[in-house]
């Protein structure tokens, strides 16, 4: 395969950052269609338009997703991306692999693909990019036999759990997210290995509202740990922070001087719920108003902890735009206990309560986002079997969708229409 | 009353390989037994991907079922 001329593309290598255009001419040294890719990719930057079709029958047996048919427009300019299929592998929670791992999947991958990776795909599996039908096979086959790893989720099928490094290596964590993420995709094999759903379903986890996954922007099923007690307040140590012994923000934004710590500027005015202040050098906060934002924390985790009463906010709903516009995930349980003994026994109900109900009204290729949206939230709370709390309405004048029931109301809906025009009558 | 899985796959494959549509989403499938719920579908319906009788037809980001053969195939194009 012979080298193209990709004069757009070789612009990319010229800035101060690594390149990929960079990785792939040295790659193409191995893998010659590599050359193939930048060339298509130089002709996409001239036509402005993309020359990959994705999509079609390919997969391995038994399987109805983990691999992502994909192909050339232009074949014949381009044989050796004619056939150039994703596959995507489950990652280990949290992302935490050996090294002796990584080189594994990398060999596999020389064998069998083209060397091309994304690390990590925005599911959060590894995603190897470029093989033909032939070895699709033969790698599924090595993959599960010696590298003991699978494949994730793709289609409408439920797409690889992912997870923030949670109790592992942050104090932070309210939950332990890797045993969740871990037990429930064991749980959902079958979900994740063959279409299930009306369109994909995707499930995060982070272990408190800083959500390092950015599990409530990016999956239907968002898991964040919180905390239903006081935030955990050591007196002495905001003193440090206010006489300098310690640097606020754990010594983060350290490349400029900020000048000395401001606790009025930089943490109580920035409280998003005004709910903080200072009696003397004594902080106080009023707990019953703080969103858990997590903003005070983050600036002085010596003097600042989550509470002890920990568990986690279930949000649904987030989306990229696709159909319709983004959106973030919808607050929907404000409060669950998330609990190993049960095998997270009370997490599956409520999953398989949303699954129930999206996959009977779901329309085709509809987000169960999409589907909250277009049948209104009053109708979703009530499936859920969720009271709606202030927190659920988020402008009460536009968005008034908490409404009464008949059942609610003294006497009901039913009335003497004419007595009342009479009343009324102008 | 629903209908046993064997009847439903019956009708299922019967969609799939004499319907209009070459190419189904599992709620096409839904009609084919109105008792039975989506989950029920939806098993039945890779069963017969299982067996060979029907291959899913995957963009990527949605599939879709098709009868043996009817499926767009864009590697023998
Ligand atoms: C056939 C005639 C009308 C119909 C069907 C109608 C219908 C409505 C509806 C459905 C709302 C929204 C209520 C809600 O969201 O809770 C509304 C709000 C409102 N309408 Fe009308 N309306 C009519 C005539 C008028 C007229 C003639 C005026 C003023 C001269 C008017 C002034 C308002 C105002 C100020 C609001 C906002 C009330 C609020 O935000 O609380 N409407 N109307
Ligand atoms: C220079 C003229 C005006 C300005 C700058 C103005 C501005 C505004 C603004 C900023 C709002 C709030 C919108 C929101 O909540 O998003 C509003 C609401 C409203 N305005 Fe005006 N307005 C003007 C004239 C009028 C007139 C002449 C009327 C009626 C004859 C009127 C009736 C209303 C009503 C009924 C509301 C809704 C209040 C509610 O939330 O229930 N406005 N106006
Ligand atoms: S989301 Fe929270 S618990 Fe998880 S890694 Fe980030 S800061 Fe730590
Ligand atoms: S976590 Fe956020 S809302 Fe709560 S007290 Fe701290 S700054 Fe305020």
């Amino acid at each position: 395969m012979p080298k193209h001329d990709t004069p757009l593309l070789d612009e990319l290598e010229s800035g101060p950052w690594p390149s990929f255009v960079t990785d792939l001419k040295r790659q193409a040294e191995k893998k010659p269609e590599c050359f193939d890719i930048l060339g298509q990719l130089e002709l996409s930057y001239r036509d402005k338009v993309t020359h990959w079709k994705h999509g079609g029958i390919v997969g391995v047996f038994g399987y109805g997703g983990g691999i992502v048919g994909r192909y050339s427009d232009v074949p014949d300019q381009f044989p050796g991306v004619a056939h150039f299929h994703t596959v995507r592998l489950n990652q280990p929670s949290s992302m935490f692999y050996s090294s002796a791992k990584l080189r594994d999947i990398c060999n596999l991958w020389e064998k069998y693909g083209s060397g091309m990776t994304n690390m990590h795909g925005s599911t959060g599996d590894l995603v190897l990019l470029g093989t033909t039908t032939p070895n699709l096979e033969p790698l599924f086959y090595d993959l599960t036999h010696d590298l003991n790893q699978d494949l994730g989720g793709s289609g409408s099928n439920l797409r690889t759990p992912s997870c923030c490094l949670g109790r592992a290596r942050c104090e932070w964590g309210c939950y332990d997210t890797q045993n969740l993420c871990h037990s429930l995709t064991m749980h959902y094999q079958d979900e994740i290995h063959r279409p299930a759903f009306p369109y994909k379903f995707k499930m995060k986890f982070s272990g408190c509202p800083n959500d390092c996954v950015a599990a409530i922007a990016r999956s239907d099923f968002a898991v964040i740990g919180t905390w239903r007690d006081d935030i955990r307040i050591d007196q002495a140590a905001v003193k440090g922070y206010l006489s300098g012994e310690f640097a606020p923000n754990a010594g983060a934004h350290s490349d400029k001087d900020w000048g000395k710590f401001d606790i009025k500027a930089e943490v109580l005015d920035l409280c998003p719920t005004g709910c903080m202040w200072m009696e003397g050098d004594s902080l106080k906060i009023d707990n019953s108003e703080c969103t858990r934002c997590m903003h005070c924390l983050n600036v002085m985790p010596r003097a600042l902890r989550p509470g002890l009463k920990q568990g986690a906010t279930i949000c649904v709903g987030a989306k990229a735009p696709i159909l319709d516009g983004a959106q973030f995930a919808t607050m929907t349980v404000p409060f669950i206990e998330v609990n190993p003994d049960t095998e997270f026994a009370e997490i599956i109900e409520v999953i398989e309560k949303i699954w129930d109900w999206w996959m009977e009204v779901g329309k085709n290729r509809e987000r169960v986002g999409e589907t909250i949206q277009r049948i209104g939230l009053p109708t979703f709370l009530k499936v859920m079997e969720i009271t709606p709390t202030p927190q659920h309405v988020k402008e009460p004048r536009s968005n008034p969708y908490v409404f009464w029931q008949e059942d609610e109301v003294e006497g009901g809906f039913e009335r003497d229409v004419i007595a009342y025009r009479k009343r009324n009558a102008q | 009353m629903a209908l046993s899985k064997d009847e439903l796959k019956a009708n299922i494959l019967e969609k799939a390989l004499n319907g209009p549509k070459a190419q189904l989403y599992v709620k096409d499938f839904y009609a084919c037994d109105p008792d039975a719920g989506p989950r029920d579908i939806k098993n039945a319906a890779n069963d017969l991907v299982k067996e060979g009788k029907m291959t899913f037809w995957s963009s990527g980001s949605t599939t879709m079922y098709a009868a043996q053969g009817r499926a767009k195939d864009e590697e023998h194009r």
